[in-house]
């Protein structure tokens, strides 16, 4: 029977000392910037010059530092909503990795409304058309997986991942076939190129001095509270939490859950297409790469804020600190391209995963077995 | 728990702030000097293709001009293209004071013209690409197909020589880009002023570069069509090495590929991007305003040594040199082009010496329609930049 069991086990500590946990983070990132120093050090760059810029995101001394903050909202507001939308789903045990995917046909649903509405409409309805529509293509991702799983069974992990694939083919299908009907194209050049939306599609703006504000952060904030209330205050939220904890306990309880699975999933993905829809209405045209890679940054920012709306905004502020400034710091240096911000990037996440995965867990081996098992 | 987490992580950050504030201070740079922005697609670290041959022509340039690429030059590297990407790199390159930018890459067009406008006194310049305005956005790219047709040359005497008339080209894309598909017509005209009896068969391998694709691609084109020469377009030297690898011979494209097939290299049609950065950054440098009086958009050729071919080497025919240089002066003198109604062929006599005999000839299609009819004027640079998508006569698309 003992010579059966494997080698060691993982267990829950429990008590997880809050403390512990901070300053095992804090080694953590630590031990990366040291690692990253060696590197760059290496390549006979400063770190400590590296690193002053990333943080300042590159500011001092920059001839537009409003083009900066800009440049950094850029990031910021479809990281911070596609990861708060996506944390409804994991909340309640649906693992929605489609948040590309979902992305990517908000993003197509906004520009089909820009194309045909912006030249008839006014600003404030074609926006409002964009926003509409690109809610409910995401929409209707999430609902191909959760009425799937509801109804069949099927794994809504490969289901959600697969759509990915078929909502990116699509993208570059529009990107890349001329024709009379592909509205998402320009007439003007012989070799495909994505179409410029009209003024009336472009997300608005407020002018602070030479510092631009685009309105979708303003959306995306009050978005964000909105989903905080609804799970903290509403009974969907509870029913949410039910779900994720013991959906027999939800059958139980009288709740619907195969609706309730539905409804949240619906949302989640509506969201992630919102996210998309207004990342195309501020960048102003679509593009094959459209979605920066947030469908998946978005996971890791929503399980490393343990599904926190607040702990997801402070680590969607990081995580952009941490990928616009690397951009920014080495742009400065010739020989330092992204793959060394990526490599950085990678090994800061995967130390702070180690270290809460550390300070939460422990290994028990083969031989101490009875001691803990009491 | 959580909120005592989010506070340390936003204290840690803010610690950062302030212990790396001094550095940042001390180390701006002086504004009066010159400054070059680059944007690229993939990374300045790679050791071929497309981003290389561009860096190395930034860097070239630079040098030659005594600008220190180290302190003046400013990269922001595997940029997507996407409009918030490009922008977010413009804004960046524009933050740190570049004074001209270069972006690489067909799909930056619409970032770099809204750019334009927001930033007047930087220079935008881009690279494929067909917008400009009249003061600070211009656009560069080179008579590529000139190169084409001399490498085309040498590939008409070597089947001329070892009487197999059969031709292959491993292409990225055919009539999908006027880019690949103004190559192929210009190789296979310049294969035909040699060797009219040659043939030139396309295998499309529908992307820039896949080294296994494009070696599966020549090795097909060597099976099929028992191909003698293998021409390409495409990023790797893979083609060259599977021609080396079947005792054929190969035409090369980016760069002299000798060292990876020297058994079977002829030649290689070349960019020469420093000739273009030098002109572009030294007309920066001094008169900014006059930048698109004075460079505008740029189409260079072999006249101005943008794009030219690489050594010969001892796999030529005999007098492969002579003909080659005689069909070069004629072009870069602006007597003949390529794509008119005059077709040349070559008198080659016993000492070596070469004769251009010039013929009134339609330029037609694979289908036989007529381009330019005999004797006719050059097909212009827009077609030939923008929109040819037919292929002529003597190719065979396989």
């Amino acid at each position: 029977m003992n010579n059966r069991q494997p080698l060691f086990r993982v267990v829950k500590k429990n008590q997880v000392d809050g403390r512990k946990v901070i300053l095992s983070y804090l080694i953590a990132v630590a031990v990366a910037l040291v690692l990253g120093a060696a590197l760059l050090a290496l390549m006979k760059v400063n770190p400590l010059d590296f690193y002053s810029k990333m943080i300042t995101l590159g500011i001092p001394g920059n001839r537009y530092p409003a083009r900066s903050v800009e440049g950094f909202i850029r990031l910021f507001v479809p990281l911070l909503l596609v990861s708060v939308a996506l944390s409804l789903s994991f909340r309640m045990r649906f693992w929605n990795v489609g948040g590309e995917g979902q992305f990517i046909v908000g993003a197509i649903c906004a520009a089909a409304a820009a194309f045909l509405l912006g030249d008839v409409l006014p600003t404030p309805l074609v926006l409002l058309a964009m926003v509409v529509s690109a809610a409910l293509g995401g929409g209707l991702m999430g609902t191909i997986a959760s009425a799937l799983k509801v109804r069949y069974g099927t794994s809504e992990t490969l289901m959600t991942l697969m759509l990915n694939y078929i909502a990116l083919y699509l993208l570059r299908f529009f990107g890349e076939t001329q024709g009379a009907w592909n509205i998402f194209l320009t007439d003007d050049s012989a070799r495909p190129r994505f179409e410029t939306f009209p003024d009336s599609a472009q997300m608005p703006t407020i002018e602070i001095g030479s510092f631009s504000l685009d309105v979708s952060l303003l959306v995306v904030v009050v978005l964000c509270v909105l989903v905080y209330i609804y799970l903290k205050y509403t009974k969907h939220g509870y029913e949410i939490a039910v779900v994720g904890d013991s959906p027999n306990t939800a059958r139980y309880a009288g709740m619907k859950v195969g609706r309730v699975v539905m409804r949240t999933v619906f949302i989640s993905a509506a969201l992630v297409g919102l996210a998309g829809g207004f990342y195309v209405s501020s960048a102003g045209a679509l593009s094959t790469s459209v979605t920066n890679n947030v469908g998946w940054t978005g996971v890791i920012v929503a399980w490393m804020a343990k599904l926190s709306p607040v702990g997801i905004a402070v680590t969607s502020v990081l995580i952009t600190v941490l990928q616009y400034g690397c951009q920014v710091a080495s742009t400065t240096y010739p020989n330092i391209d992204s793959n060394f911000a990526n490599l950085l990037q990678g090994m800061i996440l995967f130390a702070v995963l180690t270290a809460d995965f550390t300070a939460r867990y422990s290994l028990v081996w083969r031989g101490a077995n009875k001691e803990v098992s009491a | 728990m959580k909120k005592l987490l989010a506070l340390v992580m936003a204290g840690a950050m803010a610690l950062g702030l302030v212990a790396c504030g001094q550095p940042a201070e001390g180390g701006s740079a002086g504004d009066d000097e010159f400054k070059v922005g680059a944007i690229y697609i993939n990374s300045q670290n790679d050791t071929s293709g497309y981003t290389f041959q561009h860096h190395q022509g930034i860097t070239t340039a630079m040098e030659q001009l005594g600008l220190d690429p180290e302190s003046q030059l400013a990269i922001v590297d595997n940029v997507k293209e996407e409009d918030g990407a490009v922008s977010n790199a413009i804004d960046i390159l524009a933050g740190q004071g570049c004074d001209i930018i270069f972006g690489i890459s067909f799909g930056y067009i619409n970032a770099m013209d809204a750019a334009a406008k927001e930033y007047p006194d930087i220079i935008f310049s881009h690279a494929t690409g067909y917008m400009s305005n009249e003061t600070n956005f211009n656009n560069y790219f080179g008579r590529i197909y000139q190169a084409r047709y001399l490498s085309g040359v040498a590939a008409g005497l070597k089947s001329l020589e070892t009487g197999n008339n059969a031709i292959g080209y491993v292409a990225a894309y055919n009539t999908e880009y006027a880019e690949t598909c103004s190559g192929i017509n210009a190789f296979t005209l310049g294969v035909q002023s040699a060797n009219p009896n040659a043939k030139v068969y396309v295998n499309q391998i529908s992307t820039w570069g896949d080294e296994a694709k494009e070696k599966s691609a020549a090795q097909a084109l060597i099976d099929t069509y028992n191909c003698g020469v293998i021409a390409q377009h495409c990023d790797s030297a893979q083609p060259q090495m599977c021609a080396a690898d079947n005792g054929v011979f190969g035409v090369g494209y980016n760069s002299d590929m000798t060292d990876k097939a020297p058994t079977a290299h002829l030649t290689a049609a070349i960019w020469h991007w420093d000739v273009y950065y030098k002109e572009a950054i030294a007309a920066a440098q001094e008169d900014p305003q006059g930048f698109m009086n004075s460079v505008g958009n740029y189409y260079g050729g072999l006249a101005e040594n943008f794009v030219g071919i690489s050594p010969l080497t001892n796999n030529c025919a005999d007098n492969t040199q002579a003909v080659v240089d005689a069909v070069s002066d004629l072009i870069v003198s602006g007597e003949w082009d390529v794509f008119s109604g005059v077709k040349l062929s070559y008198n080659i006599g016993e000492d070596g010496s070469v004769e251009i005999v010039r013929t009134d000839a339609d330029l037609k299609d694979n289908q036989g329609n007529v381009i330019v009819p005999a004797g006719g004027q050059s097909i212009t640079d827009e077609v030939i930049k923008g929109s040819m998508d037919y292929n002529v006569e003597g190719v065979v698309v396989g």
